[in-house]
Order: C-alpha cells, then structure tokens, then sequence
C-alpha cells in the first residue's frame, strides 16, 4: 500500500496485563464435596433462592409438624386425659408412630424438593463445571444424597423435639422428666435417619432421570403412589384367596417398611400400625428391616449408575 | 374461504401434534403405567376373585381414574400447547391465515386422542381379564369406568391445554391441583367435590355402574357441569391464542 | 432464473414469478407513531416510517428493540399506542393477512423430528397452497437444502437450520418477508447464497425487512437502512445520504502524494479543512464538507504542483454511521 520504507514490523508479541497465577494451597475434594453438601443443604430448603423457593419446603415440613404441634398445644388437656384413663388417649402420637401417620407430607416434601437437586444442573448443563474439578461423579452424586438426606432429616426431628417437649411439660416435675424421657427420644434420631435416607435415595435416583422439574415431579408422584396403592391392593386379593406369600408385597412400600423399623428401634416388638388394617402382622421386624436397608442399597446404586452414565 | 382452509389445516396439525406428543420415553413410561391396572387385573384373575366391587374400588378407582388418567392427561395436555410455546414453534403456526379455533382444535384432538386411547385401553383390558370370572356385573362396570376415562379424559386435557397457555408451570399445577384438591382437600371438605374433574368423570360414570362410595355427583349434574368446564377452557384457549403475545424478547 | 453469485451463476427454478408485481397503491408496512411498552421499559418509542418494495436493513446494538418491532410487524406483539400496518391492515389478531407474510425469526427452533421437506411442505399446506409438495421443492431448492430435505431437522447444523426456516417462510411467494438476524450461523458461501435471494426477490417487486448486527451484509445488499437505538428510530435512509448529512462529523479522508508536505500546507489554507495529520501511509486530511473537498483538491494539488496517487475516503462505511448514531 505504500512505497515508503519503513522498518520490519516487529512480530506479535502477548503482553503480561499482570495476570496472576494461583500458587497458593488449594483445598481438596473432600472440601468441594462439603462445599457442595451444604449448597444442597441450603438449597432444598429455599436459602439462597428467592422467596418462592422457599414456599414448598417450609410449608411442607410444617404440615408434617402439625400434628406434633397440635398434641403440644393441648398437651394440658391431653394430660388430664391420660390422668382419668381416658381410651382416647390411646390415639396420641409418639416417637415411634408419629411418621405412620403424617408421611403424605414428607413424602410431598421429597417430591417438590428432591428435583430441585438433580434436575437443574441438567438442565442447564453446568455438569461438565462439576465434573472438570476436583470432583468425581460419585462424589457429586453422593453429596447431593446427603445433602436431600440432611434437609429431610431436620424435617422429620423437628416433630420429635416437639413431642419430647410436650412429653416433658406433660409431666409434673419437668426436670426429672427430662432425665427418664430423653432415651426414649434419642432412639428416634437413628430412626429419623433411616427414614430419611431411605427416603431420599430413592426420591433423588428416580427424580435425576429428567432434567425438567416438573417431570420429576410428576414420575415420583407416581411411583410414591404406585408404591402404595398397589401392594396393598395385591395383599388384600391374595390374603381373601388365601395366599401365604403376599404379605412380602408389603415389604415394597416405604412407608410400612420405615415405620416398622422405626418401631423396631424404638424396641416396639408389635405388630406394625399402618394407616390401613392392612399390615401383615406374620412377619418379624427383621424383615422389615432388611427391606430398607436394601431399598437404600438399591436406589443409592441407581443413582450412582446413572451418574456414571450422564454424558457431561 | 379462511374457514375450510382452517378446517383442512386440523388433520394436519393433529398429525404433528401427535409426533410432538409420542417421545419415545415419555410412551414407554406412560404405556408402562397404563399397564398397572392391567397387571392388578391379572393378580385378581390368579387369586380367582369374583369381588366385583372391590376390583372397582381398588383397581379401576384407586389406580385407573385416581392415578392413571390424572397423569396421563395432565402430562399430554400440558404439553399440547406447552412444549410449543417454550420453545417458541408456535409461532410456525400462528404465523399462518388460520383461524385461532382450529389451532386449538387440533391440540385438543391430538391430546385427548391419545390420552383417551391410552386409558381407555388400560381400563378395557383389565376389565376384559376379570371379566371372566367377573360375570355381568364386571362388564357393567368395565363400560362404566371406561365412559369415566373418557369423560376424564376431555375434562382434564381441555383444561390443562388451556392453562398451559397462560403460564409456565401448568405441569405444576397440574400436579398441586391433582394431589391437594382433588385429593387431600376433597377428603376433608366434600363440598369441593362439586369442583372436582374426577367427580365429574365418576358422576357421569354412574348412570352405568354404582359406582363407590366417594362418587358424589349424579349424572345430570356431573355432565352438564363437564360440559362448561371443556366448552369454558377451550373458548378461553381460542381467545388467549388470538392475543397472543410473545414473553417480551431480550431485544 | 440464473442468478450470478461468486461462485458462477447459479440456475435457480422457482416459484417466484420473476415479474415485477404492480406497484401497490399503499406502502407495504407503515408505522404511525407505534410504541410498545412493558410496565417501565419502553421496547420501542415512538416509530414513524414506511417501507416499500425493496430491501430494507433493520440495525440496532442489542436491547436496542429489533426484535420487538419485527414481532409488532408480524401481529405477535400489540402497538400499545400507535399504529403498525402490514398491507394495510393491522397484523395483530388477523390472520388473514399472513397468506401475504413470511416470517424467519431468530431464535425459534423447529419441529426437530420433521424432515425439511416435510417441514416446507407442512407450511405449504397450512398456507393453503394447491401444489404444497412443488412449492415445498421448490422452496428447498431456493435455500440450496436438496441434499438434506429428507433428513429429520434434528441433525441439521445451525446454518441449514435457518435456511430451513427461510425456505418455509417463502414458500407461499409472500409479498412481505420479515427476517430476524437471518444471516445468523451461516458459513460466508451461504450468506451470499441468501443476501442474492433477496436481492431476487426484492427486485421482483416484495417489500423484505430484515436486523443484522453484521454490518457488511447491511452493506451489501440493502441500501436504505433503519437505525435502531434504545427503542427510538434514529435514523432512515440510504445510508450514504444519511453520512452525508452528518456534518458535524468530520469526513476523514487519506491521500498519498508526491509530496505530502507541501500538499498538506496548501489544503491547510482552505477554511473547510479542520486539520492535516502528516503520517507514515500518507495525508490524512479531516473535512466537513466532502462534496467541497473534492473540488478543492485536484485545484490544489494542481497548484502545489504536487501528483496524486491515491484519494480513499476514510470512513463512508456503515460502521462508521452506525457507530456516530449508537454514540450520539
């Protein structure tokens, strides 16, 4: 373009802009699997997310409570019942039958929050984010497990703390009832958590195959009611036909089988108490047992597997 | 001359409804569900019962109308309008001298289509099972149900068609509106019943079969009452269509 | 029709009837004082001008309501004051007048699981075309897709994709197109492939609008332009004429000489020079007045008695008006 001399144009060079490396101490995994635990944590239950968010779970797990407050707030008269031997007194919820009775509304909460978890980092695909750190799949998966896990079981002890209160305020001298009660109470932190995980591991495996919540949503709706219609509908065929066998068709719902550990670990050997008179009593609480301790092992895997498998 | 051409427009429009609405997943998950009450069919067909009734109550009740149709239709009558509208392919067929009607004909079509095939069968096949030990009263109660999905059916795709035309989250409330009114609040307060699309569907149901206790709804207040419902959503649907507006672009 | 491209011409069959249509009594859009707000936020403000046959360049940074008057255009948004006119008659809520009206937006997908005759031919027979699967082929052949209309739309790259739309917008020979960044994910072949289609199509009597952020495309093929910014119109026009009336922006202008020195002392005398920069590649001379400058300088350069070997206005392209109007 121009037929002046001018001298070679110096080739390109980069300019330092002082871009600064890192060279410090990093932390680990086990500090990106906590830091992810407790963003789940704080996520199920709404923190960290607008004001919407927070909606479903906390009304949920309030409903859960209800019944807990509500046999807080007539913890008087209710004791005044129990002192004339009234038969009614017999209905009072306690540690060990409390979730029997109240499960619809955990198992709402599993299924409006566990979606929250899994599906919008599909949907948004930022798990290549997760995945090209120090994490591992399993780790990530995992963490999301015991972030559902601890967010449900806050839920479920927060009824407990109620009823120790109420159980103890019952009683005349507060502070030795404290002493004779909180055993009894204890016992329902290992069953709380045998609850939740098992209600979680399977909540979360079936919600992370979709990344649309509202699909999630809709496929746990169906399996929690599939799961508890159609057992029962099979034992009270088989049972009229004379079946021995179809009470093991009750090992498949979740909430019979968590109830009934419950019960086992409250060290209450009876026969089981549903919502339905349909509880098998022929079968011993070891049954139950094992049936969640291999739901747990069962979901926990499908879930590992299919995050193996995501493509990321 | 825009009128036969919106009418030739709705076949057209219900096939590619269809193929919207047929993923493959979403049939197989939805096929497998639909063949629940079909299993249980099989479970009362091996333990030889004859308890009419309680196959009503417990299968086609519990699982078919209860569970199945709810899903099924809240699941394709929600995405008739709401797959389209999310990624914007509506615009393919507004942009089109079609009348609005037709658009939400076809939708309608297309979803109750296979809503309706699907539970229908899944009632029919089930019942045909016990219909063998079943006698008369099995088939009467087959008919029974079977008009009760397809009642349902119409109910629940025309509303669910509709609202996914006003928001985002029909699906959801797809789901609260199932769970909590038709299920946990009309257990406590009967009144809402009245209010209920299931009511509907069992109502007009029961001029075939007794239905079960909880069918609260006569048919000559239970088909009326439908028919406002289906013919009140799909006006509205035609009239939200015609203003319809697009979710304000970034630009 | 045989249509010369940079590859060699290309012979195209098509259903465009390659005559002039009748110059229509109406102008085919026309916007009245048009406004659309949400809440707040004003889209766009306040929007008078009218488009006839021809290729019109809809420009605008981002934000700045491109896609908010091409939706007002296609009877997708309501003017919520003024009003828009399409073939005189207002496109929202009357779906008649889409028979005239072929819309390409921007980001919408298409029913992946058609395949892209299938998808033309769907469009063809929703318009109520007699011979929908003709003009579905022809169409195809149009956008240059023969070779994947029988593939699902799924596998599609992003460029056959929009090509795909076009096709289905035009394939009722549609008096109006509206196009929404439709150059978007196109390789450079295939850009011109489409910026010489409508040029066809224009040339044949249709009133095309189509927003582009790619300043050349603009250039190349449309020469009235819209100037969008922050809602308002700012400025319409052939693009030349509207550089021209920018006057209180200097025109740059580069010269090499034989002797820039003295070159530059004599035009530095004349009172519509702002300033002379004397540099490496030559004269860089700032004007208002180009129209005067050029008169000025081969007088000038005469008297110096110095000789020109090259004169290049600095900045006449559309970059430069578009970058003075977005600043302004």
């Amino acid at each position: 373009m121009t037929a002046n001399t001018r001298p070679a144009a110096p080739a390109g060079s980069i300019y330092d802009l002082g871009y600064r490396h890192y060279e410090g101490k990093r932390h680990g995994r086990w500090y990106a699997v906590w830091s992810l635990y407790v963003e789940g944590v704080r996520g199920v239950w709404g923190f960290g997310r607008p004001m919407t968010a927070k909606a479903a779970p906390f009304i949920l797990a309030g409903l859960y409570s209800l019944l807990a407050l509500i046999q807080l707030a007539f913890s008087s008269s209710i004791s005044q019942a129990i002192a004339t031997s009234d038969a009614s007194a017999t209905n009072l919820a306690t540690y060990h039958n409390y979730f029997g009775q109240v499960s619809f509304f955990i198992v709402l909460f599993l299924v409006a929050q566990a979606p929250e978890l899994v599906c919008r980092d599909q949907r948004y695909h930022v798990l290549p984010l997760y995945f090209t750190r120090a994490l591992g799949r399993a780790d990530y998966a995992l963490a999301r497990l015991a972030s559902l896990v601890t967010a449900v079981f806050i839920a479920l002890m927060v009824p407990m703390i109620l009823l120790f209160i109420g159980d103890v305020l019952m009683k005349p001298d507060t502070l030795q009832a404290v002493g004779t009660e909180w055993p009894q109470a204890l016992v329902s932190i290992p069953a709380s958590l045998l609850a939740a995980v098992s209600l979680s591991a399977i909540a979360l495996a079936l919600a992370s195959f979709s990344p649309r919540r509202a699909y999630a949503a809709i496929g746990l709706v169906a399996y929690f009611l599939l799961v508890e219609i159609v057992p029962a509908v099979i034992y009270r065929v088989g049972d009229h036909a004379g079946w021995t066998w179809v009470d093991k068709v009750m090992l498949l719902r979740p909430t019979n089988v968590i109830a009934a550990a419950t019960d086992w670990f409250c060290g209450v050997r009876l026969p089981i108490m549903g919502q339905d008179a349909a509880a098998p009593p022929t079968m011993g609480a070891d049954a139950y047992v094992l049936a969640v301790i291999a739901s747990i092992v069962i979901f926990t895997g499908i879930l590992l597997f299919k995050y193996r498998r995501i493509p990321a | 001359m825009m009128f036969t051409r919106s009418l030739s427009a709705i076949p057209l429009i219900v096939q590619v409804t269809l193929r919207q609405l047929l993923g493959r997943r979403r049939t197989i998950l939805l096929v497998l569900l639909a063949a629940v009450p079909v299993l249980l069919a099989l479970v009362f067909r091996a333990a030889n019962s004859t308890d009419i009734p309680s196959f009503a109550t417990g299968v086609l009740d519990a699982v078919a109308v209860t569970l199945l149709l709810p899903i099924v239709a809240v699941l394709f009558g929600t995405a008739a309008f709401g797959a389209e509208v999310e990624d914007g392919t509506i615009l393919y067929l507004l942009a089109k001298p079609i009348s609005r009607w037709a658009i939400v004909a076809a939708k309608f079509i297309g979803a109750v289509g296979v809503t309706a095939l699907l539970t229908i069968l899944s009632v029919l096949v089930a019942g045909a099972i016990v219909l063998g030990t079943g006698g008369e009263a099995g088939a009467e109660a087959t008919r029974a149900f079977m008009v009760a999905m397809l009642v349902g059916s119409v109910c629940y795709v025309s509303v669910f068609l509709t609202l996914s035309l006003f928001t985002r989250r029909a699906l959801l409330i797809g789901l609260v509106y199932v769970l909590v009114w038709e299920g946990a609040l009309s257990t406590l307060l009967p009144g809402i019943a009245n209010l209920s699309i299931r009511q509907f569907a069992l109502g007009v149901a029961s001029a075939f079969w007794q239905m079960p206790d909880e069918a609260r709804l006569t048919p000559s207040t239970a088909l009326p009452l439908a028919i406002i419902v289906v013919v009140a959503a799909l006006a509205l649907a035609t009239w939200r269509l015609r203003r319809f507006e697009l979710a304000g672009s970034g630009d | 029709m045989t249509v010369e491209s940079s590859q060699g011409p290309v012979v195209y069959t098509t259903a465009i009837d390659p005559a002039p249509a009748a110059p229509l009594a109406a102008p085919a859009i026309e916007l009245i004082n048009a406004a659309r707000w949400y809440g707040n936020v004003v889209a766009v403000n306040d929007l008078t001008f009218s488009l006839g046959v021809g290729v019109t360049g809809l420009l605008g940074p981002n934000g700045a309501g491109k896609t908010t008057l091409l939706h007002m255009l296609a009877g997708f948004l309501a003017p919520s004051a003024g009003t828009v006119h399409v073939l005189g008659r207002s496109p929202f809520s009357d779906p008649s007048v889409y028979r005239q009206i072929g819309l390409v937006p921007e980001r919408e997908s298409v029913y992946p699981f058609l395949s892209g005759l299938d998808y033309v031919r769907f469009n063809a027979k929703l318009q109520g075309l007699k011979n929908a699967d003709q003009a579905a082929r022809n169409a195809i052949h149009l956008v240059g897709l023969e070779d994947a209309m029988e593939r699902p739309i799924g596998t599609y790259s992003k460029g056959m994709r929009q090509r795909v739309k076009v096709a289905g917008a035009l394939v009722h020979d549609p008096q109006v197109l509206l196009l929404d960044e439709p150059f978007n994910g196109m390789d450079p072949r295939q850009r011109l492939a489409m910026m010489d289609l409508l040029t066809q199509m224009a040339a044949s009597g249709r009133t095309i609008l189509f927003s582009s952020h790619i300043l050349e495309e603009v250039e190349r093929i449309g020469n009235d332009i819209l100037v969008m910014v922050a809602g308002r119109l700012a400025a319409s026009g052939d693009f030349r004429a509207i550089r021209a009336l920018m006057t209180d922006r200097p025109h740059t202008i580069t010269i090499r000489s034989s002797d820039d020195r003295r070159l530059a002392g004599a035009l530095m005398a004349d009172p519509t020079i702002f300033g002379v920069d004397l540099g490496k590649d030559g004269l860089s001379v700032r004007t208002a007045h180009l129209s005067a400058f050029r008169r000025l300088i081969a007088g000038a350069s005469r008297s110096a008695g110095v000789r020109l070997f090259e004169v290049v206005s600095g900045d006449e392209s559309l970059e430069s008006v578009f970058d003075y109007l977005v600043r302004r």
